[in-house]
């Protein structure tokens, strides 16, 4: 079946007509000629238009899901990074848009499909997790328009006014990343993931986390910060929660089992939960696939300051799924500590030797970047680079097939 | 954050002067100028700067304005829905407030603004390799 469509005029814009050149992800678009001929008897009548056919001509699509506060834009940002080019805002838009573009992905925050907004839901009394808040229907639709390579006007919710906004037109990119509370809520969306995230994080260090955001804050205190949380909770665990069941991968951030008694939150212990049987998808995994290993890297060959770092990898089940966990408890304190652990690793999909220690050296002012979490992101983010090369691949490689048939 | 400005670190942020001091023309250079009067500046020159982390203060007034509507809403029935909607409102607003002031941390450079849009340009040539 061959993944090229004719695109008609109105619709035009959003197909990219380009003159072949390798892009940044190395590949050839090939280019099909097609006459359309409007006025058959007329041979001047004839209208060339040069449609270009690429094997990805079909966006793949990632679904994130977090709490808010949680870390998505690092991810994001980390994500967009190991694709190359950083994420902006749309130019020339609304300022308050939620959206990112870069040269090859764009993020799309889920809160602008609220069906409510601020003074709405208040009317109601629902929370913004709540799913009778959002429009499922229109996320579907235009989830859905977007993979199949149309572009669409997409409404947008601002955060500050509480409001809902004109729509902004989003074009169909090669890689959409879908974040927000609820990308697998609904069954239908679920299904035009082709890989999904759910970063899980404790309530203890979801605490420490929104008291180091919202400290600075005029007007919070501690009272305040823990009623928000326990009064968003039962909405969370009814609505956000169960989701990490259909996920493919899990980063569950929980406190450190190497300090005891440690509640300041900020030595985590971080676990990756991959789904086997994937695809596109290999896991990662510390020297013998299927094994329990437990590693602690400080010794002989390296040194580690206090509290140290321990790695722990092992098959197990997850809601009835076959998973792998790879968990790291502790802190990089130091560049060696890094590369050495990257280069115990196996199936990292790395396109070179140290390439996870690069990425998160780039970025070494986002939080996390000394820890499991920032580790494990960048990680999923090479992941992901390597499902969608794979599903490029396969894309042309049907192409292929039914250029020859 | 309250620094002196007779120290001597001579920093790129314009200092906000908190006493206005009208018969000084050449207040920019005043820190550069050496170290006779130093004693008579520092004591009449507290400069308040603001510290990088700080909200933009309209969002900050609206978050502390939706914790007070949110206890209010709470102090009454706290099973009810309204109060979850209205502490949901409140961390919404937060998470608002904090990605304004990444915002702010991120937009303080004019010259990293301007090369953003224009890498071209001879001041924001780069060669990496």
């Amino acid at each position: 079946m061959a993944t090229c469509a004719v695109y008609t005029t109105p619709s035009l814009h959003s197909c990219s007509i380009t003159s072949p050149a390798k892009n940044s992800l190395g590949f050839h678009q090939r280019k099909v000629i097609f006459f359309t001929s409007r006025r058959i008897t007329k041979r001047g009548g004839r209208s060339t238009s040069e449609v270009t056919c690429s094997a990805e001509a079909k966006t793949v699509v990632i679904g994130l899901a977090a709490d808010s506060g949680c870390g998505k834009s690092t991810f994001m940002r980390r994500l967009t990074s190991v694709f190359g080019g950083a994420a902006e805002p749309p130019k020339g838009g609304n300022p308050d848009s939620n959206t990112l573009i870069s040269d090859t992905t764009t993020v799309i925050c889920l809160d602008d499909y609220h069906s409510l907004d601020r003074t709405g839901r208040k009317e109601n009394g629902v929370t913004a997790l709540d799913p009778r808040a959002n429009n499922f229907d229109l996320m579907y639709d235009q989830v859905k328009a977007l993979k199949d390579g149309v572009a669409v006007d997409k409404p947008i919710y601002n955060h500050v006014t509480g409001l809902l906004d004109p729509p902004e037109l989003i074009r169909p990119p090669k890689i959409l990343v879908i974040e927000g509370l609820h990308p697998m809520f609904d069954p239908r969306v679920r299904e035009l993931l082709d890989f999904s995230i759910y970063l899980d994080i404790s309530d203890e260090v979801k605490f420490a986390w929104k008291i180091q955001r919202d400290m600075a804050e005029r007007g919070h205190s501690l009272e305040s910060i823990k009623a928000s949380i326990e009064a968003r909770k039962p909405d969370f665990d009814a609505y956000i929660d169960p989701q990490k069941q259909h996920a493919d991968a899990v980063i569950e951030v929980l406190p450190t089992q190497l300090i005891p008694g440690d509640n300041e939150g900020k030595v985590l212990r971080v676990r990756l939960i991959m789904k086997e049987g994937l695809k596109h998808f290999s896991p990662v995994y510390l020297f013998d696939e299927g094994s329990t290993i437990s590693w602690i890297p400080c010794g002989r060959k390296l040194t580690c300051s206090y509290p140290g770092i321990k790695f722990a990898y092992a098959p197990d089940t997850y809601y009835s799924n076959e998973v792998s966990v790879l968990e790291m408890d502790g802190q990089f304190d130091r560049l060696d500590e890094l590369i050495y652990v990257e280069s115990h690793l196996s199936n990292l999909s790395t396109k070179f030797y140290g390439e996870v220690t690069q990425q998160m050296l780039k970025h070494s002012d986002f939080p996390g970047s000394n820890n499991g979490t920032g580790l494990f992101q960048t990680i999923v983010g090479l992941k992901i680079r390597d499902l969608y090369e794979q599903i490029v691949a396969e894309r042309a490689a049907a192409v292929a097939e039914a250029a020859k048939v | 954050m309250a620094t002196t400005v007779c120290g001597v670190s001579i920093s790129t942020r314009r200092a906000v002067f908190v006493k206005a001091e009208p018969l000084r023309p050449r207040q920019t250079h005043a820190r550069i100028l050496p170290l006779l009067d130093r004693g008579v500046r520092c004591r009449r020159r507290t400069v308040l700067v603001a510290s990088a982390p700080s909200t933009p203060p309209d969002i900050s007034e609206k978050v502390s304005e939706s914790i007070k509507k949110a206890e209010e809403a709470c102090a009454g029935d706290p099973v009810a829905g309204e109060c979850a909607a209205a502490w949901d409102e409140v961390e919404e607003l937060s998470a608002a407030a904090s990605h304004a002031r990444d915002k702010l941390k991120t937009d303080s450079d004019p010259l990293e603004n301007y090369c953003k849009d224009n890498p071209e340009t001879d001041e924001c040539r780069t060669y990496d390799n």
